[in-house]
């Protein structure tokens, strides 16, 4: 009984370990054509803690689509995340991929927080936001 | 016999040793990285870049100084004010690289003006060049606005505790009027403590 119970923290362990090194989040796709969103939520503790309540668009003076994504938290406590927002163009391929760099968030307990991004260029019709845990991108 | 078995010793002992002075690895890495430092690192200047640049292409006063017109800018190399080393140039190049991406800038380049007017004296002089097709000085564009800006800091170290911050200032300086058309700031702000244990 006792060895059992044993394996089993082993297990639990290894479990919270490997959960800890996911790489995953939740992601928003907004078209900016037709304004339909897309959630994908990929990690079970950010699903848990964090949610994307509102999602809008416009554009900049100078013609450029602009995408407004606002977070808010679930929990207590104080998160650590980063952001990251991408832009694809008509055909569905990212543009300047390499380029596009994720953005420290720190959110407070309950708190909503909104982030913004502007496309890269006039072909950028597609935006998506990808959120994950600072922990897992060290 | 004993010099012998000295000398095998020391040779093994050497062996070992430079045995021991291994080579660094290295790889390849992400440029997103969390901070290992209190300085300011590449992932640092890849998000100032680009909140900078998103923030003048967001910016409705650049268009309104132009009258809707594509601006023509150029870059003053930014000030460090800041302890830390860092290539102001390469900043400011990396936000150009940005907007000009965004067909929404133009941009003149007085750091290539004296190769500018080399390759055209060598088209008028050499006899190399068709003289109807060389290009003579006095066409070039002229900038309206120019960028700028400034790195400062902040430290602070109590106990075992360092608290670093950085701030980035930009300005679009309209070169007519002289006006400010644009201005945005990156805070970013960094804190390092050493465990007692």
């Amino acid at each position: 009984m006792k060895r059992l119970a044993t394996i089993i923290c082993v297990a639990a362990v290894a479990v919270a370990v490997a959960g800890c090194s996911t790489t995953s989040g939740t992601s928003v796709t907004l078209r900016h054509d037709d304004g339909s969103a897309l959630i994908s939520e990929g990690n079970t503790r950010l699903h848990n803690s964090i949610a994307v309540t509102a999602v809008t668009y416009d554009k900049v003076p100078a013609g450029l689509n602009r995408a407004n994504f606002q977070i808010t938290s679930l929990v207590q406590r104080e998160q650590y995340l980063q952001y990251r927002i991408a832009w694809y163009n008509s055909e569905g391929m990212e543009i300047d991929g390499e380029a596009r760099t994720y953005r420290p968030l720190s959110l407070q307990g309950m708190d909503s927080v909104t982030v913004s991004g502007v496309a890269p260029g006039p072909a950028a019709v597609t935006s998506r936001i990808r959120i994950r845990e600072l922990r897992a991108s060290e | 016999m004993k010099n012998a078995t000295l000398l095998l010793s020391l040779s093994l002992a050497l062996g070992a040793a430079t045995g021991c002075v291994s080579r660094p690895v290295v790889d390849d890495s992400r440029l997103d990285y969390a901070a290992t430092t209190t300085r300011i690192e590449a992932q640092d200047i890849r998000r100032t870049v680009e909140a900078m640049a998103e923030s003048l292409i967001s910016d409705p006063g650049v268009l309104e100084a132009t009258g809707g017109a594509r601006p023509v800018l150029d870059i003053e190399p930014m000030k460090n004010r800041s302890q830390m080393i860092v290539d102001m140039q390469s900043i400011t190049d990396s936000v150009r690289t940005r907007l000009i991406r965004s067909r929404l800038f133009r941009f003149v380049d007085r750091s290539t003006a004296g190769a500018d007017i080399a390759i055209m004296d060598e088209q008028a002089q050499l006899g190399l060049t068709d003289p109807r097709k060389a290009v003579r000085p006095g066409q070039q564009t002229a900038a309206q606005m120019y960028l700028t800006g400034s790195l400062t800091d902040i430290v602070n170290r109590v106990g075992n505790r360092s608290d670093h911050y950085y701030k980035f200032n930009m300005i679009l300086k309209d070169l007519r009027t002289g006006e400010i058309v644009w201005t945005d700031e990156k805070e970013i702000r960094k804190v390092a403590h050493r465990p007692y244990l």
